[in-house]
């Protein structure tokens, strides 16, 4: 008896609940499309590999995504427009002025009247703050304020409230120490809220992890590692974003899944193309492909010194006759680079577009005859696993190298190993022939210049067990040169001489292809890897 | 339960607690041992390219790779007790709470693939043993021995550029669309999370997500399960009670679920200490073709970086969490059979 | 005096087995596996000289279709898939036996070991094995991988070691449901030593859930192994490893479906037939242990 009863009960009163539930889940589906609509218009979603990112810092963040959302998410003194990295432009300073002083130069900035995201004014106390925590942390890139620009703790001053003062001694050049202030690491933030999330002195690094806490046109919504950075606009910015509310940075790590998502609309920009998959993408109507530059350089590294196989500079020579360069640019990475061969990137004032070496084997064949190697010779090259700069798989290309030195007799032994690995070998000066790639540290010739040429920089000199001392002297020179035309010349004499008698066999310039929906406009990558995300629309 | 079984029981199982925490930590000396002959230096590894001399220098004293190795695993274990397994030399964050982060993605997955191997591979397995050595059985065992066999990242990548790519029949990698904003995270579970955040859209979105790669890490577990299933019945329906209970005329079906099944569940029982294996081995290698953030690819990008305190991390939790499935799966196998003794 | 009895045993093996063989013959899934293995051994051995270098690029022709030319078509490289499959089969089929014999080795002697000596000898022995079956075998194999770097011997070393448990077990429980046997005891009180009772009586009764192992276990190897080879552990490029291959044309699967799914499909070709294997021999050894 009672189980009939609560069995009518409930059965109509269950299926009505289920109806119900139902008709909302509908409801629910299909009303928010419509304002779903305009904030997908408004949002900017990029897809990439962004498994690099280990901190949104400024101070301490070093890598390229990391750079890449620092610089929306905070403004520097000064900083580079669009394209052009040839001048350096206001951007929380109003203007400036660079005077000589007795023991060096001094830098006078004046700071435009512009608000944190949290609400607070920026003041030069706020700036002074900055650039003391970033040489106090040690972080990795305290270097390009320490090393490269000699800055400590006290050389950088707020006589009042919208001043800050550089004082740089002599051994550092003004000009670079403009450039290296366009850095994430030049990044200003707000120094109150550092002060309240410090923890164990660490000026607030833990907090400013995942959070964010500065003046530029995004502020930090959320980071979900492995998965995606999202970022608001910030309506306190100066550099106000107009049609972008929300950017979304999405973590692709396959390029295939990159190129779907472009071509099904999930994503507005793919930051990992492969050159096959760019080229495609030229002929796609719906989306734009475009070749940003780099200032990244991709080498063979030979080592130099006595007892290993380059030790003569014939057979480094050689080695640069035998690299077929066009067939590398051209088949691997489907136009995705430019001829270079001397160390300076182009784009760079100092850079040397000269190509002193053809593509010749039978030269290559020649100076391993007169360097006494006629039957050619064998040496272990080492080779990252991965991806290499372009975009095109590491392994792939040392194959085309080691088939191109196998035509002049040097048997190339390939040994792939992963990134940590190889670097420790090559920085204890234990790789007979590597091939890496290079990034200078910051938008100067000197960036490459003395790492390459100046043996006593430790840099990629020493670890090829390169030393000239004719080639560390220009190095040394045209750093603190600040006549632009004589700095000029002297790079000038510093690439002829290194691509005669250096240790590098340079393998192309990479432009890094960036493929983006057709709707999206303004988008721009300089060569420095930024891009100014309050730029962009979306017709 | 047995007179006084009750005792055996509970000293079973404190024994296989005793043998477990004993091999775990035989596991932390051999992980520690294995990490520690690593030819690359992980201070470069996490510095990178670019680092200098004394920033390498300032991370070894940091991290305390300079002091001798005893003294090194001293301090490990130490930690470990502590719950603290170490800064990853990748993330530079704590692998703890690393695996914290990316635990959630994972357990949704394998709750997903273990419910498809399930409806999969039971059924399948029942089927083909009742046709036994006909056309059902036949399919059943060709999809069990192919599903064995398959390498799952080609399956990924198969599946996903057919029925993505190609079909677009189901959504590509990640957990959710691309231009979505997760919910707030509150279980890790971006289903659970999306319902307590009211966002039934995200909602639909993560169920459709899970669709493809939780078939794909399922496969191979299904296919193991079908082949049990198969072979458990097989047992079972060839039992004498069994033909005499059909001779007795008892109906067919009454016969199946009720007595055969409920034998067979004994020996499928045993097959899930291999699934679990088989579900995270599936999950590190297809985690990253389908831009899952969880474990599995936790685990391949601190191999691939030789990020050694992570690598470690994650054997250990992956080597705890096996343990646990595998002691579980004995005393249910025990409290399940009447007839299995453990004194 | 010894030699004989231990050819009669050895003997009465091989009447044994070639009844084995026959009842083999007759499981249509061993056939089946056969037939795949013996295709598979012979593109091993014999297409690779018949072919072109699966070193050689040809940048013309990358990503090409199957041709005439290349009968499978070309990689990202211009290289030919089908050299490279072929090749890639020497050495995995080369690695799995490799493996499996270490691991038995190595297993054989534990579980020996473990058996025969008992007490505090097979508690240490059985923990040890405890420790290495702690996990599931991928994950410790990435382990000891990422440990001893990139290289073929490495992967070879790591797989090895995460097999070797499974075969100590098996002995072990050989030795120790053997030791009750009656014969043993006979033997024992007629005076022969240990070593002898094992390699005489105890190993050729081991055989049929070794051999059955042992099949399942080439196929493990080499899955197991070419997953490695998809992370980026195993042999070094430019080698043909099966696994490297499907990794490095993976984003190339919708202009060239056939240069990561041939190796693929040759992987599941070879892992099927050594488990149809298996699972003939266990059909026809020890059916009670299905």
């Amino acid at each position: 008896m009672k189980r009939t009863v609560s069995a009518s009960l409930s059965a109509p009163a269950s299926r009505s609940l289920k109806a119900r539930t139902l008709l909302a889940l509908g409801l629910a589906l299909t009303l928010p499309l419509a304002s779903a609509q305009s904030a997908r218009q408004s949002t900017l979603v990029i897809g990439g590999d962004f498994s690099d990112l280990i901190t949104l810092d400024p101070g301490v963040s070093y890598e390229f995504t990391g750079s890449l959302v620092t610089g929306n998410l905070y403004d520097t003194l000064v900083g580079f427009e669009g394209n052009d990295l040839s001048k350096v432009r206001p951007r929380l300073a109003s203007s400036w002025k660079v005077t000589p002083t007795a023991t060096g130069s001094q830098i006078a900035f004046t700071l435009r009247s512009a608000k944190f995201s949290t609400g607070r004014p920026v003041t030069a106390a706020d700036v002074v703050y900055s650039m003391n925590r970033v040489i106090s942390l040690k972080s990795p890139s305290s270097f390009l304020l320490t090393d490269v620009a000699n800055l400590k703790v006290g050389s950088v001053t707020a006589p009042n409230a919208n001043t800050v003062v550089f004082s740089i001694p002599k051994t550092a050049n003004p000009n670079i120490v403009l450039a290296l202030l366009t850095f994430n690491v030049g990044g200003i933030l707000d120094s109150t809220e550092a002060k309240a999330h410090e923890q164990n002195g660490d000026f607030g690094s833990a907090w400013l992890r995942d959070h964010s806490a500065g003046s530029g046109p995004f502020v930090l919504n959320r980071w979900d590692r492995s998965s995606q950075v999202a970022l608001d606009s910030n309506p306190n910015a100066f550099r106000r974003s107009v049609n972008i509310k929300r950017v979304i940075l999405r973590y692709m790590l396959e390029s295939s899944a990159q190129q779907t998502a472009m071509n099904s609309g999930e994503i507005d920009v793919a930051w990992d193309y492969t050159p096959d998959a760019f080229n495609a993408a030229l002929g796609n109507s719906k989306l734009k492909a475009l070749k940003t530059s780099t200032f990244q350089m991709a080498y063979l590294g030979m080592n130099s010194a006595k007892g290993q196989p380059f030790e003569d500079p014939r057979l480094r020579e050689a080695v640069r006759y035998a690299i077929d360069q066009d067939g590398i640019i051209k088949s691997l990475l489907q136009g995705l680079g430019r001829k270079v061969q001397t160390i300076i990137p182009l784009g760079l004032a100092g850079s040397n577009p000269a190509l002193p070496y053809s593509y010749d084997p039978a030269k290559a064949k020649a100076l391993l005859a007169a360097a006494g190697k006629p039957n050619g010779f064998d040496v272990d090259f080492l080779v990252s696993t991965g991806s290499c700069s372009g975009g095109v798989p590491c392994q792939d290309l040392a194959a085309k190298v080691q088939s191109d030195l196998a035509k002049v007799g040097i048997r190339a032994n390939i040994k792939q190993m992963v990134n940590a690995e190889l670097l420790t070998a090559y920085r204890a000066q234990k790789a007979p022939l590597i091939q890496v790639a290079w990034s200078p540290d910051y938008p100067d010739a000197d960036g490459n210049g003395t790492p390459l040429a100046d043996y006593n920089a430790k840099s990629l000199a020493w670890r090829n067990s390169w030393s000239d001392p004719a080639a560390s002297k220009l190095a040394q020179s045209a750093a603190v040169e600040i006549d632009q035309s004589k700095r000029i010349a002297l790079y000038k004499q510093l690439t002829e001489l290194v691509v005669k008698s250096g240790p590098y066999a340079i393998l192309y310039q990479p432009y890094k292809p960036v493929v983006t929906g057709a709707s999206v406009v303004g988008f721009v990558r300089n060569a420095n890897g930024d891009v100014q995300f309050e730029k962009i629309a979306k017709k | 339960m047995r007179e006084g079984g009750g005792q055996f029981l509970l000293i079973y199982i404190l024994r296989r607690l005793a043998l477990m925490v004993f091999v775990l930590w035989g596991v932390t000396l051999a992980a520690f041992v294995i990490s520690h002959v690593v030819p690359a230096d992980p201070a470069a590894a996490a510095l990178g390219n670019n680092a200098r001399e004394e920033q390498l220098q300032d991370f070894r004293v940091k991290n305390g790779l300079d002091k001798p190795q005893v003294v090194q695993y001293a301090v490990y274990m130490g930690k470990l007790f502590q719950g603290d397994l170490g800064v990853s030399l990748r993330t530079q964050a704590p692998i703890a709470a690393d695996l914290r982060q990316f635990f959630p993605a994972t357990l949704e997955l394998t709750l997903v693939a273990v419910v498809f191997a399930v409806l999969i591979g039971l059924p399948l397995g029942l089927i083909a043993a009742l046709r036994h050595n006909r056309a059902p059985d036949l399919l059943a065992r060709i999809f069990a021995l192919i599903g064995g066999a398959t390498p799952v990242y080609w399956l990924a990548i198969l599946a996903l550029n057919v029925f993505h790519e190609r079909l677009g029949w189901l959504p590509g990698p990640g957990r959710i669309d691309a231009y979505s904003l997760a919910p707030p995270v509150r279980t890790g579970l971006v289903t659970i999370d999306a319902l307590l955040a009211h966002d039934p859209e995200v909602f639909v979105d993560a169920l459709r997500h899970l669709i493809l790669p939780g078939l794909v890490l399922g496969a191979f577990s299904a296919a193991l399960l079908t082949r049990m299933t198969r072979s458990a019945m097989l047992e079972v329906l060839g039992q004498d009670y069994i033909r005499t209970a059909r001779a007795k005329g008892l109906p067919g079906g009454r016969v199946v679920w009720k007595h055969a099944l409920r034998n067979a569940s004994l020996p499928i029982l045993t097959v899930l200490g291999s699934l679990f294996g088989s579900l995270l081995t599936g999950a590190v290698l297809t985690e990253t073709i389908f831009s899952w953030p969880g474990i599995g690819g936790y685990a391949t990008s601190s191999a691939v970086s030789l990020d050694f305190p992570a690598v470690m991390g994650v054997t250990l939790v992956a080597g705890l969490a096996y343990s646990l499935v595998n002691l579980l799966v004995d005393l249910l196998y025990v409290g399940f059979d009447p007839r299995v003794s453990y004194a | 005096m010894t030699a004989a009895p231990m050819l009669a045993s050895a003997r009465s093996l091989f009447t044994d087995r070639r009844s084995t063989l026959r009842k083999l013959l007759r499981n249509p899934g061993a056939v089946v596996g056969l037939v795949l293995l013996a295709l598979l051994l012979v593109a091993a051995l014999l297409l690779p000289p018949l072919l072109g270098s699966p070193l050689e690029q040809n940048l013309g022709v990358r990503l090409s279709a199957p041709s005439t030319a290349h009968l499978l078509g070309t990689d990202q490289l211009g290289r030919d898939v089908l050299s490279r499959v072929a090749n890639g089969a020497r050495l995995s089929l080369g690695l799995g036996f490799t493996v499996m014999l270490t691991s038995l080795v190595i297993g054989l002697v534990v579980g020996l070991l473990a058996g025969l000596l008992g007490g505090w000898w097979d508690e240490a022995l059985m923990r040890l094995t405890d420790i290495f079956l702690a996990f599931p075998g991928l994950i410790l194999a990435m382990a000891i991988s990422a440990a001893l770097g990139p290289s073929l011997l490495n992967v070879m070393i790591a797989v090895a070691l995460v097999s070797w448990p499974t075969y100590a077990r098996l002995i072990r429980a050989q030795v120790l449901s053997l030791r009750e046997r009656e014969f043993i005891d006979a033997a024992r009180a007629l005076g022969a030593a240990q070593g002898r009772v094992a390699l005489r009586h105890l190993l050729p009764n081991s055989v049929a859930p070794l051999l059955v192992q042992a099949s399942f276990d080439v196929g493990s190897a080499i899955l197991t192994a070419a997953g490695l080879g998809f992370i980026g552990f195993g042999a070094q490029p430019p080698t043909p490893e099966w696994g490297a291959m499907v990794s490095e044309t993976r984003n190339y699967i919708s202009q060239a479906p056939w240069a990561s799914s041939t190796p693929a499909l040759a992987i599941l070709a070879t892992v099927l037939a050594f488990n149809l294997i298996g699972d003939g021999l266990r059909d026809v050894l020890d059916p009670r242990s299905r």
